[in-house]
């Protein structure tokens, strides 16, 4: 299948396969690794590699005995939920990027700057770009307004039941949507790295999880979170290090040798040769950056710090060690072009990449660290669909059971032994439901599923949360209107885009040229909001008003009684 | 009186904050030059350096954000050390 007119009219744009341009948001999603390349198709799989194998039970023995540490210090739903709000900014910052950065960043972007050049740059900056605008805009409010979710900061100050019920939905419509992807992208990069069949992964990846989430909680994920992003930074600095080594230290070297060696020449330099169209580009963007900011297990992690200076903190750091990655990418993706091409061990009879674009950074690993780097980072690739899954995992069992159970059905005064097994119960629940789910989509085109999450976060919990805690106007009907109509906007336009429409359905052109439909589903919800609130004369609209005047101070100061004393 | 000093002091806090975001926002956009007619120069090589003007501007904005962030909290500093956030 082709790439729409609507891309471009370039000739390397018309050639490349659909899955290029439709699985971008696979590799945006952290974890999930398959992105310049098919994964709704069979995929190569690799011969059984012992040093990767033997790499990865290392980590796996390490984690387990963090997971057994952590399980005696988690004894309670707000233990498990945001591991006693223990986690300092430091810890919290490293663990955030372990959740967001990914196996996919590396193999994924690395990929496609392989296929394209510059042009796969555009997915690292927009998951990076998400950082400040978290820091400035979330980080501090929403820890001092809420507990253990961001549901609890927007039901702060508007009607809590039906607001909850509303920012539950788009939570759990993301985290479901979220897991899939993962647990496909699970499944077929296990395959491509190990060998291991496609089943056999995607139920080692769940046990796995469920170990470390039910036993340990917020505890154990964030220190596999943390393990994780170490030994990623790691490995992206040493393959860094030594493809320099091999440009003598010199990035003109480095880039003049991939403009060299890359059969397109000096336009690797350049944007336009996987996508050209500028509004395409505009709703990746748009996406990738408000879709961060609605995460929920993203934002969840803001709750395990012990106030507001650290979450401040943590944001920090976590951007300081994304830019720092993202800087690294550069010199991984152009170094591929530098050290593959013309290499004809890396190449299949039929000239592509062996094992697809995919594995050029794996390749790069072996070009310049032979195969113990190659079996160091195939095992971190791993690692790190087991740190964003058990992340997805708390953020669901606490919507289950903290959001839903304690806070709507119980308003608030839950029986606290009845919460705690509920919480590990649901934990399970969720991973049965990931194991069925990643074997039923074995087979299908889950670009769309990948894509949902980012735009459904961008479209339904970034409005709401972003409004109640800056606009004094907004009251519960305009947020549960405007929520709704983000929610229906946007799968709707997903449905019948190119991905769905198209790809899925077998339909000729799709009927919305778009893949990634927040630049209009968020404007919209933003309007419905906005309209709907403004035109509220409602009882329940005044207190919600009201509401936003105490909200604001605690939001800025927390619960001190009288923030002069110290402010002034 | 003091109800308005505090109101007053939050209020610019909440400027400030919008003020960094809308920055962020507009450098992050743009990008969106790289991809437009109007922002083929960033297509061409500084000097004789390898390096074109699209590749220093993903750099660029990493650095600069990071920054930014930094400018950020040494900005906005006079927080209470002492708030728990409950």
């Amino acid at each position: 299948m082709m790439i729409p007119k609507r891309m471009g009219a370039s000739a390397m744009t018309r050639s490349m396969p659909m899955s290029v341009l439709s699985l971008l948001f696979l590799f945006l999603i952290p974890g999930f690794a398959l992105a310049a390349g098919p994964i709704d198709g069979v995929v190569q799989r690799q011969p059984l590699n012992p040093t990767a194998i033997g790499m990865f039970l290392v980590f796996v023995i390490i984690t387990l005995g963090i997971s057994y540490w952590a399980s005696r210090r988690t004894n309670s739903s707000k233990d498990f939920y945001t591991a006693g709000g223990g986690i300092s900014g430091l810890q919290n910052g490293t663990a955030i990027a372990g959740d967001f950065m990914s196996a996919a960043s590396f193999l994924g972007i690395t990929g496609l700057i392989f296929l394209g050049g510059f042009d796969g740059l555009v997915l690292a900056l927009g998951a990076f770009s998400a950082w400040p605008l978290m820091l400035f805009l979330l980080a501090k409010r929403v820890r001092n307004l809420g507990s253990f979710t961001f549901v609890d900061v927007v039901s702060q100050r508007l009607d809590k039941t039906p607001i909850r019920i509303v920012t539950v939905t788009g939570t759990i419509v993301v985290v479901i949507l979220y897991l899939i992807a993962q647990m496909v992208g699970a499944g077929k990069l296990i395959e491509l790295l190990f060998g291991l069949p496609y089943q056999a992964a995607v139920i080692l990846v769940t046990c796995l999880v469920l170990v470390y989430v039910t036993f340990g909680g917020m505890l154990a994920t964030t220190w596999v979170q943390i393990v994780k992003a170490i030994l990623l930074i790691f490995g992206a600095t040493v393959a860094a290090f030594l493809v320099m080594k091999e440009s003598g230290f010199s990035l003109n070297v480095l880039f003049e040798g991939a403009v060299l060696n890359h059969p397109q020449g000096e336009a690797i330099l350049g944007s336009g040769l996987l996508f050209d169209d500028p509004v395409q580009i505009a709703t990746i963007m748009v996406s990738m950056v408000f879709g961060t900011l609605g995460l929920p297990h993203i934002l969840m992690r803001l709750f395990t710090v012990p106030n507001m200076r650290e979450a401040r903190k943590s944001v920090f750091y976590a951007s300081l060690f994304m830019g720092y990655f993202y800087l690294m990418i550069i010199i991984l993706g152009f170094g591929t072009i530098y050290l593959l091409y013309g290499q004809p061990e890396y190449f299949g009879t039929d000239g592509k990449l062996i094992g697809g674009n995919n594995m050029a950074a794996i390749h790069l690993a072996s070009a310049v660290g032979g195969d113990l780097l190659t079996g160091f980072m195939s095992a971190v690739s791993f690692a790190t669909i087991l740190a964003v899954v058990a992340g997805l995992t708390v953020s669901g069992a606490a919507a289950i059971s903290h959001d839903i159970y304690a806070e709507v059905i119980c308003k608030g005064n839950p029986n606290a032994r009845t919460e705690w097994a509920l919480t590990r119960i649901t934990t399970v629940a969720i991973g049965v439901i990931a194991v069925i789910l990643g074997i039923m989509f074995e087979n299908e085109n889950v670009a769309f599923i990948a894509t949902m999450p980012m735009v459904v976060a961008a479209s339904v919990n970034f409005p709401i949360l972003f409004l109640s805690l800056f606009w004094p106007g907004l009251t519960t009907r305009g947020a549960i209107t405007g929520g709704v109509v983000g929610l229906v906007s946007s799968v709707l336009l997903i449905v019948v885009g190119p991905q769905v429409w198209v790809s899925v359905l077998g339909y000729e052109q799709a009927l919305f040229p778009y893949d990634y439909p927040a630049l209009f589903t968020l404007p919209l919800a933003l309007g419905v909001s906005w309209l709907v609130s403004a035109s509220d004369r409602s009882a329940r609209g005044a207190i919600d008003r009201r509401n936003y005047h105490d909200l604001l101070l605690r939001s800025e100061y927390g619960s001190r009684k009288n923030p002069l004393e110290v402010r002034l | 009186m003091e109800d308005n000093e505090i109101l007053r002091v939050v209020r610019r806090k909440t400027r400030l904050r919008l003020t960094y975001a809308l920055i962020t926002l507009a450098f992050y956009f743009a990008y969106l030059f790289n991809y437009l007619p109007s922002g083929n120069f960033l297509k061409e090589r500084l000097g004789s350096s390898w390096i074109s003007g699209s590749l220093a501007m993903f750099a660029g904005l990493i650095v600069f954000f990071v920054f930014l962030e930094m400018l950020f909290l040494f900005v906005d500093s006079d927080d209470d050390p002492e708030a728990d956030g409950r």
